[in-house]
């Protein structure tokens, strides 16, 4: 019976039917079998209002938004563009440099391919890169930057695993660099015969485009420089990001009109919604899944087959590439996390560990049919059959691929800063 | 009428969410200016902000429906052949509207259960003012994807677009 239920409910989700409605069915459906009174579902959504750093979700995401429909993107390629443009394959680097700094901002959920994609892809283009090469490099560098501080996956599992979200974006920031450099690293040696670099190194233009930048620049030294040290908590940094950004583009630049503000702001929630539903549910879900026991049970099942910690790592690792392809980041971290990490505990992985190795893994979701969010947005916006994307993506998602393993079987490159402070 | 009745309750909507994502920033703001520059804050404020957050959960998954774009993964659907797709999506929108019906009623009873326990919030506000937002959020939900379920029935509205992705 509840195999067949959880059947039906498993077909309606590959039909399309939204998650949240079928985790709330679950979660009914399990109340009821327990003997629970329903409205202890609403109960547990409601405890959402009883979590503090939920609200760093809503402020970094509509501060995320507006950025991306102002200059700032223009500006954030021309600063990276000064600085690393003169490197053989610099404008690539550029790119993958560009988009990491601001996906960390905008949280990962294809802004940065609408808003970089679009400058970045022609720029490569005229630069005379391969097309190809271009297609490829715009859409996995949109998810690049998920390690990084603020970005909303790294938010939510901080929230979901009930661990402090300061540590977090500390243990990002070295599985962060090597997907960064890697990438950088290819794309310098795929171009190395393009000798002829894109711009010469002027410190005059250096200045002149961190002059342009002036407001967005303090941005990164609030939110990383006020949370790293300790000075702003994360909900804090949130409300300031949200609030500076609302009064530079708005006010100080205008170059959001506030007739577009509603709109924006109505764009964002929109996310915000989808995702905080979801969770609502899933905080109502596993507490029943937990009170009836399945962590246990999965975690004697697995025992059964798996004795030492690299075999489960490694069988974490193909799970969560299978989960990615089919599931959304957000979904994921809210529906797996909560069974996932008991187990892993239990085979001495650390919870911020399995934090980063679960989004690093996740985060090459974006880039595999079937639902891999990328693929479809640089499919859309540059007009290219999924097919042609997916293929121009491979080479970049093998190097993702690799950095992955070696963030999950390097625990120290996620734990190493953390021990120092 | 009912064209006009629907433009209203978007206008309501969407003022609501502007209005309460507004007074967030401006809360939280306040907060830290207040505790950082004279060591001090609003003795609700925090709690204040937390309901924020629901709300503007709840308002943004109205949004959401209104505009059919909750999250979901949709692998099999496309797959089919068109005649197939249009039951699946029937199935699909019907079964969504009874979880939405189910989530309203049992919000009524939570807020029912908190209007006659006199449970209060913020310093003695009664509960049930903040918790409304979940019958009410539900219910409007579930009216949106019937009214979309309708329209995909007459063929007005051939698929969905997923979140995140927004229609540039």
């Amino acid at each position: 019976m509840i195999i067949a239920t959880a059947l039906i409910l498993l077909l309606l989700a590959l039909l399309g039917a939204p998650l949240f409605a079928i985790i709330a069915a679950s979660a009914l459906l399990a109340y009821s079998r327990e003997d629970v009174d329903l409205s202890a579902v609403s109960i547990e959504f409601f405890s959402l209002a009883e979590m503090p750093v939920l609200v760093a979700i809503p402020l970094f995401t509509f501060a995320g938004y507006l950025l991306s429909e102002s200059g700032a993107p223009g500006r954030l390629v021309r600063v990276t563009r000064a600085l690393f443009g003169w490197m053989p394959g610099g404008l690539a680097v550029v790119a993958l440099a560009a988009c990491a700094f601001f996906t960390a901002f905008t949280g990962a959920s294809g802004v940065t391919i609408i808003a970089l994609g679009a400058i970045l892809y022609p720029a490569l283009a005229t630069a005379g890169y391969p097309d190809r090469f271009n297609l490829g490099l715009v859409t996995s560098a949109g998810s690049l930057g998920l390690l990084f501080a603020p970005s909303l996956p790294l938010i939510l599992y901080g929230v979901v695993a009930r661990i402090p979200i300061d540590d977090l974006f500390v243990a990002g920031v070295l599985p962060g660099l090597l997907m960064l450099i890697m990438l950088a690293g290819y794309a310098v040696f795929v171009n190395r015969e393009r000798r002829q670099s894109f711009a010469d190194f002027s410190w005059r233009e250096v200045a002149g485009a961190l002059r342009e930048s002036i407001w967005e620049l303090p941005l990164p030294f609030v939110v990383l420089g006020g949370i790293y040290s300790g000075y702003f908590a994360v909900s804090e940094a949130a409300a300031v990001t949200a609030l500076y950004v609302l009064i530079v583009d708005v006010v100080i630049l205008r170059e959001v009109a506030l007739s577009r503000l509603p709109g924006i702001m109505r764009e964002s929630m929109l996310l915000v919604g989808g995702i905080m539903v979801i969770l609502g549910f899933s905080l109502a879900s596993t507490n029943i899944m937990i009170d009836a026991g399945v962590p246990q049970r999965l975690l004697e099942l697995i025992g059964t087959y798996v004795s030492d910690q690299t075999t489960f790592l490694l069988l974490t690792l193909v799970f969560l590439l299978v989960l990615g392809a089919i599931l959304d980041i957000f979904s994921a971290l809210v529906l797996v996390v909560p069974l996932l990490l008991p187990v892993a505990t239990s085979f001495g992985v650390d919870p911020i560990h399995l934090g980063i190795v679960f989004l690093a893994t996740m985060q090459l979701g974006y880039l595999t049919p079937p639902v891999g969010l990328n693929l479809f947005i640089a499919g859309y916006r540059f007009d290219k059959p999924i097919v042609d994307v997916y293929v121009s993506t491979l080479p970049f998602f093998a190097i993702l691929l690799i950095s992955v393993v070696i963030i999950a079987f390097w625990p120290d490159l996620s734990l190493w800063l953390l021990s120092l402070s | 009428m009912l064209r006009r009745l629907s433009r209203l309750v978007q206008w309501i909507e969407d003022g609501a969410l502007v209005l309460v994502l507004v007074g967030l920033i401006g809360l939280a703001s306040l907060q830290i200016l207040l505790r950082n520059g004279f060591d001090t804050g609003v003795a609700w404020g925090d709690e204040a902000i937390r309901l924020m957050v629901l709300w503007l959960a709840m308002l943004g998954a109205i949004a959401a429906s209104r505009g059919d774009r909750h999250i979901r993964i949709d692998i099999l659907g496309r797959m089919l052949p068109r005649r197939l797709q249009q039951a699946a999506m029937l199935v699909v929108d019907l079964f969504t509207i009874a979880v939405l019906v189910v989530l309203t009623w049992q919000s009524v009873r939570f807020v029912r259960d908190a209007i006659a326990f006199e449970d209060t919030l913020l310093d003695g506000l009664p509960a049930w003012w903040f918790q409304l937002i979940l019958p009410v959020g539900f219910g409007l939900m579930a009216v949106h994807q019937f009214s979309i379920a309708v329209l995909r029935l007459f063929g007005k509205r051939a698929t969905s677009e997923p979140i995140g992705g927004d229609s540039p």
